[in-house]
């Protein structure tokens, strides 16, 4: 205990430190800057009207709404059958590929794994620079060394590291300006989301649910580096109100005589209680509001050594852009001894309210299979979809001997972000379904490694599929669905010209009709294609951009290509 | 430049060149023959139950130290030497031998059956999702693809049965799997 304190206090300590970069070796390797001329300085306003923006792509979902919606319709149901691969970029990395595009004045930015970023020339793919992150020999991260892209703001581009540090770099030529610790990697934190720019601020969370952590959202000042404020994701009292059901209603079967019991004896565990947040908050700058998911508790399987709700872990959670000061928060599981948590970002959007009307809501696309509609004013839950994969055995308890149990612990829908069509008043998820069995096997906090307290193990001799789901936010009914070969990880974007665009793990391409789920249109990229595609347009041509390099968490083939299209001349 | 600025400047320039990173601060020369003694001079371990250790990841060479000091694994040799060991001597030692090759073993590829039994559990159990795609590891994850197959063995048997105690997660899945997967399993790695 007595350990346990003190390396809290170092990773406070750590946490606490913003300093001036000093160069040091990193093997940058800088080109002449863009053939566009000077980049543009990304202004604040520029950023709020992402959305309507038909040019750019400058936030990791789009907009700060996070609707995945691409405003432009010159790639449409009636052409994209003419679409055709303008360039490829192969990075120096061949491993997971999980980055969003940014495109801003015909240059964009992505990452790879283990921390590369490079500019390229977005009408030709030619590399303008690349930086490549030089990592601390302790870092420890869950599901792959990923990296999920970058932010950008004024003249800066922004990463987060799997040593757990922020990283601002000169946008015109890759060198580092400032770098900041954001926490102890020997404790197991580690990013691998793309960080959010807002109003002088870059808000980042944090990976280390499944190592014992205390998760956090944190913003720094956007031009020095320096900490404005930090929200612990799990609050000193954790415990909650002892909820017997999950939001759907579904009985969890806790035993809460024997949690209250342990929690006499032990204490709240808030400490080593995880809540990692892996997707980067819905923006509402009317409200001056962020919403975020909280992921699941630490450890995994075992709660045994966790008594209480586990606030605010499987949450919908939303703060003060400000000051990072709670507002409210739904939490879907208490307690959750499955992994079946909250990752994928939540989206702003107007949906019918209970009453019908139309009121300002936040949709969260479930490791559970739901989408779920919340009240953007308090959190409460509106509603939630039909499940979009198969639900069996819920809730069953994790057993030694393994319970099987559907979803399996990957979802649902994983860290995929889903995009919507507002005008259609649809949601695009796309899922997986691996059966697997739970196991539970209690053991105490193991510094710095792996803490599930038990396993998931897939069932070999169990088919696994996916989909691509269409869900109707304000009825919660399906409105199609499309059945894939391998469960599905990524992510997807919608389109003004009524289509979706989505990958698979055979290296697929595919558009879809956003409408009925047609595949209009499809191409062999030669590696998983499990990364959110984005879309831009330069000189009055529309491109739709995709990173094809595998997965490692689900084991996918890898590559290293960056791949744009635009329709055939 | 005057006369003096330059001196003054080459004097600092060389001082500057001298200071090498924190880890490399530290004189680990007297531990390295004992090192060797086990883990083999040229990379290569005297018992086949000893691990490779030169192009091991530094991060998860450290990890072990640190455990071998805590008690959280448990080898009389490795405890006696680790005891000592201050944070930054473990982290130049591991330093050390992550920078050196991996040395070739020549073992032999694994059997088709085994191979077919090993992919099964390795997809099952997820090994990858820590371990990599091609068994290589990464910082704190150890490299296993050419380890010694004997030591592999061992290791996964030792995970399996929980005498081994300082990665519960290693017993946690090796216990979902069959024990006739752990053969497979070294042998599949030891030969790739």
């Amino acid at each position: 205990m007595v350990n346990r304190t003190r390396q809290f206090l170092a990773a406070s300590a750590v946490a606490a430190v913003a300093y001036a970069y000093a160069p040091v070796a990193s093997s940058q390797e800088v080109k002449s800057a863009s053939k566009w001329g000077d980049m543009n300085t990304v202004t604040q306003d520029l950023l709020n009207r992402a959305a309507g923006d038909g040019n750019n792509f400058l936030h990791t979902n789009g907009n700060y709404q996070q609707t995945r919606y691409y405003p432009n319709r010159q790639i449409n149901t009636g052409n994209v059958q003419k679409l055709r691969p303008a360039w490829i970029f192969q990075t120096e990395v061949r491993e997971s590929l999980e980055t969003s595009p940014i495109v801003l004045n015909g240059v964009m930015y992505v990452t790879t794994s283990f921390n590369h970023v490079y500019a390229l020339d977005a009408r030709t793919g030619d590399e303008l620079w690349h930086y490549k992150h030089k990592l601390g020999p302790i870092t420890i991260y869950c599901c792959g060394p990923n990296n999920r892209g970058v932010a950008v703001y004024g003249d800066m581009v922004y990463m987060a590291t799997l040593d757990s540090k922020l990283v601002a770099l000169d946008a015109k030529t890759g060198k580092v300006n400032w770098e900041s610790q954001i926490a102890d990697p020997e404790l197991g934190y580690s990013e691998t989301m793309a960080p959010t720019a807002v109003d002088g601020k870059i808000l980042i969370g944090t990976n280390g649910g499944e190592y014992g952590i205390r998760g956090f959202v944190k913003a720094f000042d956007a031009k020095t580096g320096k900490l404005i404020w930090t929200f612990n994701t799990v609050p000193e009292n954790s415990v909650g109100v002892w909820a017997t059901h999950d939001a759907t209603g579904r009985d969890m079967k806790r035993n809460i005589e024997a949690e209250k019991a342990q929690l006499a004896k032990t204490g709240d565990p808030f400490k080593t209680l995880g809540g990692g947040v892996w997707q980067n908050p819905a923006v509402d700058l009317d409200t001056r509001r962020i919403y975020f998911v909280v992921g699941n508790p630490s450890p995994d399987l075992d709660g045994s050594l966790r008594p209480g709700d586990n606030l605010y872990t499987d949450s919908l959670v939303s703060v003060n852009l400000d000051t990072g000061q709670y507002v409210c928060h739904l939490q879907y599981i208490a307690h959750d001894v499955w992994d079946l948590d909250a990752v994928s970002p939540p989206v702003i959007t107007t949906v019918a309210g209970k009453d019908g009307k139309p009121i300002k809501g936040v949709l969260h696309a479930g490791k559970t299979g739901h989408v779920y509609v919340h009240d953007a004013n308090d959190c409460s839950l509106i509603r939630f979809s039909e499940a979009m994969v198969p639900q069996e055995n819920m809730w069953v308890l994790p057993t030694k001997e393994g319970a099987r149990m559907l979803p399996g612990a990957n979802g649902g829908v994983e860290w995929s972000p889903i995009a919507t069509d507002p005008g259609k008043g649809l949601a695009y998820a796309i899922n997986l379904h691996q059966p697997m069995t739970y196991h539970v096997e209690s053991s105490p906090y193991p510094a710095g490694k792996l803490w599930l307290g038990g396993a998931f193990k897939v069932i070999p001799s169990e088919e696994q599929w996916g989909n691509v789901t269409a869900v109707d936010y304000n009825t919660g009914k399906i409105r199609w669905q499309v059945k894939t070969p391998q469960p599905m990880i990524g992510g997807i974007l919608a389109t003004a010209g009524g289509l979706v665009f989505t990958g698979e793990a055979n290296g697929q391409f595919k558009a879809y009709d956003s409408d009925t789920g047609s595949v209009l249109w499809k191409f062999q990229a030669g590696a998983g294609v499990n990364a959110p595609p984005s879309s831009y347009t330069v000189d009055g041509r529309q491109y739709v951009v995709v990173g094809a390099g595998g997965n490692t968490q689900i084991d996918y083939k890898r590559g290293n290509s960056i791949i744009a299209f635009t329709l055939a001349d | 430049m005057t006369r003096l600025a330059y001196l003054f400047a080459a004097a600092f320039g060389l001082a500057m060149a001298l200071a090498a990173p924190a880890t490399a601060q530290v004189n680990i020369d007297d531990k390295l023959p004992l090192c060797s003694a086990c883990h083999g001079e040229n990379g290569v371990p005297t018992e086949k139950n000893i691990p490779v250790i030169w192009g091991q990841h530094q991060g998860y060479i450290y990890f072990m130290l640190r455990d071998f000091k805590l008690g959280q694994r448990q080898n009389d040799a490795m405890t006696e030497i680790a005891k000592d060991l201050s944070r930054d001597e473990m982290m130049a030692l591991a330093e050390y031998f992550s920078k050196k090759p991996w040395p070739n073993l020549n073992q032999p590829r694994a059997s088709a059956e085994d191979t077919k039994r090993a992919e099964s559990a390795i997809v099952s159990g997820q090994c990858g999702a820590c371990h990599g795609e091609q068994g290589m590891g990464d910082s704190v994850q150890p490299r296993i693809a050419g380890q010694q197959r004997d030591y592999l063995l061992l290791t996964l048997t030792e995970f399996r049965s929980r005498k081994r105690t300082n990665n519960p997660w290693m017993s946690d899945i090796l216990g979902t799997l069959a024990p006739e997967d752990m053969d497979a399993l070294a042998n599949y790695m030891a030969g790739r």
